[in-house]
């Protein structure tokens, strides 16, 4: 009984032989499917925030900083490549690449900004109209949006209902150094 | 045989007016709201029906009626359906009987609510603190809604846990919070006299990361289920699907055929190489270091595969409420019964193997026993209660995604020792194959995700037990207005069965601690999901912080 479940195990131990692989040595290659950094494709993105708006880990900020211009960052530092910023984008601007080793001292090698020229509706002179039911309002984007892009943090006001008192309470947030 | 309606009258006739209501929100769900006054005797006449006590849910109801609630939940596994006791107690003084003397499995509810929602329960053998730091301030209950969720208060220094006096003539070794034998920090005082273990005191909830406070004031619907996903390493779409089953019952959400199966396939798959992966540990935690190997070279072909399919070796990200985000497609398809087949052999192989070994043997039987009489009593779940002899399984009792189409037997072995759980555990792999067989086979074409309505119903109460690799898995959804749960409380297999370990312990070899634990295939971080900050341990340090900091900066020059 002992002696033949010991043999078993020599052969169970023999039989697939050296499995570990040369990583880092040779280069793990992955999966088409894989989740790595994801990848904003500019030429494509119309800018709607619907990444900021689904993004659990909150890392995709949207600041307007002026009727045009619309800047987009992404800071990767927090990111966990769960895809859902690629899954909700309607225009397919966003792809997984199959990127894994992020690993960096600088938070800037991981960090993504876009600035994005945003249209004038010709007729009313806004972006868009502040209806309460279309698409873009059921996203949260109601006027102009500020997020904190210096602190990094996701406000998620937008003109309607922003407060600089919220903007200047996260430019400040510290977390206590000391528990 | 007990039946939703025969429940009904038998709490209706013995208790008449104590009993407020009763809902049947789904067929197999009863809701009973009663008065708090009387919790203690309605919860004993469940429990002499033949009712298996799940877990116990508190929530702050302050702004709409000035009370909080609790919600005791019980489960019938044979009848195949599920009980909500619900009462409340008013804020200004939440006091209610405890039902621990009766349900001991109750003890950890009880006190958890005791220090997150400022409840108070007559009659509790043991009050003490369980969830929230020794220097959490008193008065500050976090779950109250008045609470934010990202208040740190001030440290104090020098507060420690009082671990339970020690039996008389026995020493108190303490393990812990960073042992070799741990995987994740918790502290364990074992009393033993020689080399025997008289008895032992917890203290645990160190990896609080306050995900249900996070959750409830947060997030969105649909962003919960990934982090549900990374309450556990393992199961993690265990908790993301039944989180997402939980909102999709109480909202009344049908979804597509199709994403049920290949949730079913991957709750097998992880239950697959959750098991392989334990089957490792527990060989190393007695030191038998080829089967840990030789398990973990068998998983990682599956964690690739999973790589492939979902785009992430773990935290799928698969399941979201409506469907699952990927499908399986032939090429994936061709691929997993190949690696079945694979699977199949190479776990016969491992389980011929480790079955005639005599060593294995000499430290796995006749330890950790406990009677099949004490699993019920602690309301024991997973392969701990089936190797106890206790056929409960929440696939079979309550068929979720598309368990109630697929063909399987349930392993139960009733020798009530650490070898029985490894038993139970191989059997249940070739299980697991065969029900990702037969879902693969049966899986109808048609769509993956449902497009869910904008907003969802309100206020609507759910309970969903979701079988986990390691036992059964709770949870409990209220549904909210702001597009998020008003609450949502997280039971992990481990939260019942880890305080069944005590129990286990007893007149045991000090040697077998870490098997005698690692056989509940304990997951620390799953239980302490709950709440804000971290805690400081009942470490009897002679070196205070202030000392500590200052030793730490003169070795770092």
């Amino acid at each position: 009984m002992w002696l033949t479940s010991k043999i078993k195990q020599v052969l169970l131990v023999l039989k697939p032989g050296v499995v570990t692989l040369k990583y880092p040595f040779v280069p793990r290659p992955v999966p088409d499917t894989f989740r790595g950094a994801p990848y904003w494709d500019h030429t494509k993105c119309v800018g709607c925030g619907g990444c900021a708006n689904h993004c659990p880990a909150r890392t995709i900020m949207v600041r307007d900083i002026c009727q045009e211009i619309r800047v987009m960052m992404y800071d990767g530092s927090r990111c966990t490549y769960c895809g859902r910023c690629a899954d909700v984008c309607p225009e397919n601007a966003i792809t997984m690449t199959n990127k894994y080793e992020l690993a960096t001292d600088d938070k800037y090698d991981i960090t993504e900004t876009m600035e994005l020229f945003m249209l004038t509706c010709q007729r009313c002179g806004r972006c868009y109209e502040m209806e309460t039911k279309n698409a873009i309002d059921r996203m949260d984007l109601r006027g102009y949006r500020y997020d904190n892009i210096e602190a990094r943090t996701v406000i998620r006001k937008t003109t309607d209902q922003f407060e600089p008192k919220v903007f200047q309470e996260t430019a400040q947030f510290k977390r206590p150094e000391k528990l | 045989m007990n039946t939703i309606e025969s429940v009904t009258q038998t709490l209706k006739s013995k208790f008449g007016d104590a009993v407020k209501a009763t809902e049947t929100p789904t067929g197999n769900r009863l809701v009973v709201d009663i008065d708090g006054a009387k919790v203690k005797d309605v919860s004993k006449e469940i429990m002499s029906l033949g009712a298996r006590y799940m877990v116990s849910i508190g929530y702050d109801n302050i702004s709409r009626d000035n009370t909080l609630g609790l919600i005791h939940t019980y489960a019938f596994d044979k009848e195949q359906f599920a009980l909500m006791l619900r009462m409340s107690a008013p804020a200004d003084n939440p006091v209610l009987d405890s039902i621990t003397p009766d349900t001991p499995n109750a003890g950890w509810s009880e006190r958890e609510y005791q220090d997150l929602l400022g409840f108070k329960f007559q009659g509790h053998p043991k009050p003490k603190k369980l969830v929230t730091a020794d220097d959490w301030p008193d008065g500050i209950y976090p779950l109250r809604k008045d609470v934010p969720h990202n208040l740190v208060p001030p440290a104090a220094e020098d507060v420690a846990y009082q671990l339970d006096e020690a039996p008389p003539g026995t020493t108190t070794i303490p393990i812990g919070p960073f042992h070799s034998s741990l995987h994740e920090p918790n502290h364990w005082a074992l009393y033993v006299d020689g080399e025997t273990i008289k008895g032992c005191d917890y203290r645990g909830f160190m990896t609080h990361r306050g995900i249900e406070k996070l959750c409830q004031t947060q997030l969105s619907y649909n962003e919960i289920p990934f982090v549900a996903e990374r309450i556990c390493g393992i199961c993690g779409s265990v908790h993301a699907c039944c989180y997402a089953q939980a909102v999709e019952a109480a909202t009344g959400l049908v979804i597509p055929k199709r994403a049920e199966f290949i949730r079913t396939i991957m709750l097998e798959i992880e239950r697959l190489h959750s098991h392989l992966l334990w089957l490792g540990v527990a060989g190393h935690l007695i030191g038998f270091d080829t089967v840990f190997m030789q398990a973990w070279r068998v998983r990682e072909q599956i964690m690739w595969f999973c790589e492939k399919l979902t785009g992430n070796r773990k935290t799928y990200g698969m399941i979201i409420i409506g469907g699952v985000r990927r499908d399986i497609t032939p090429e994936i398809r061709s691929e997993l019964e190949t690696i079945c087949k694979n699977l199949e052999k190479e776990i016969t192989t491992i389980h011929k193997a480790v079955a005639g070994d005599t060593a294995i043997h000499k430290r796995t039987k006749g330890v950790g026993y406990i009677s099949k009489e004490d699993t019920i009593k602690w309301s024991l779940v997973g392969p701990v209660a089936r190797a106890r002899g206790v056929d409960i399984d929440a696939r079979k009792d309550h068929p979720y995604a598309s368990y109630g189409e697929v063909k399987f037997d349930v392993p139960v072995v009733d020798s009530c020792d650490v070898w029985a759980t490894v038993l139970v555990r191989i059997l249940e792999m070739y299980e697991a194959i065969k029900i990702i067989r037969q879902c693969l086979q049966k899986m109808p074409e048609g769509p993956i995700l449902l497009e869910v309505p904008e907003a969802l119903p309100a206020f609507k109460h759910m309970v969903m037990m979701v079988e986990a690799p390691r036992g059964e898995a709770t949870h409990y959804v209220i549904t909210g207005e702001e597009n998020r749960p008003e609450r949502w409380r997280v039971r992990a297999p481990t939260y019942p069965n880890l305080q069944g370990v005590p129990s286990m312990l007893m007149d045991n070899q000090f040697a077998d601690f870490p098997i005698i634990l690692g056989s509940i295939d304990p997951c620390f971080s799953c239980t302490d999901r709950v709440a804000v900050v971290d805690v400081r341990t009942g470490r009897k340090s002679l070196v205070g912080k202030r000392e500590l900091e200052e030793l730490s900066r003169k070795y770092k020059k």
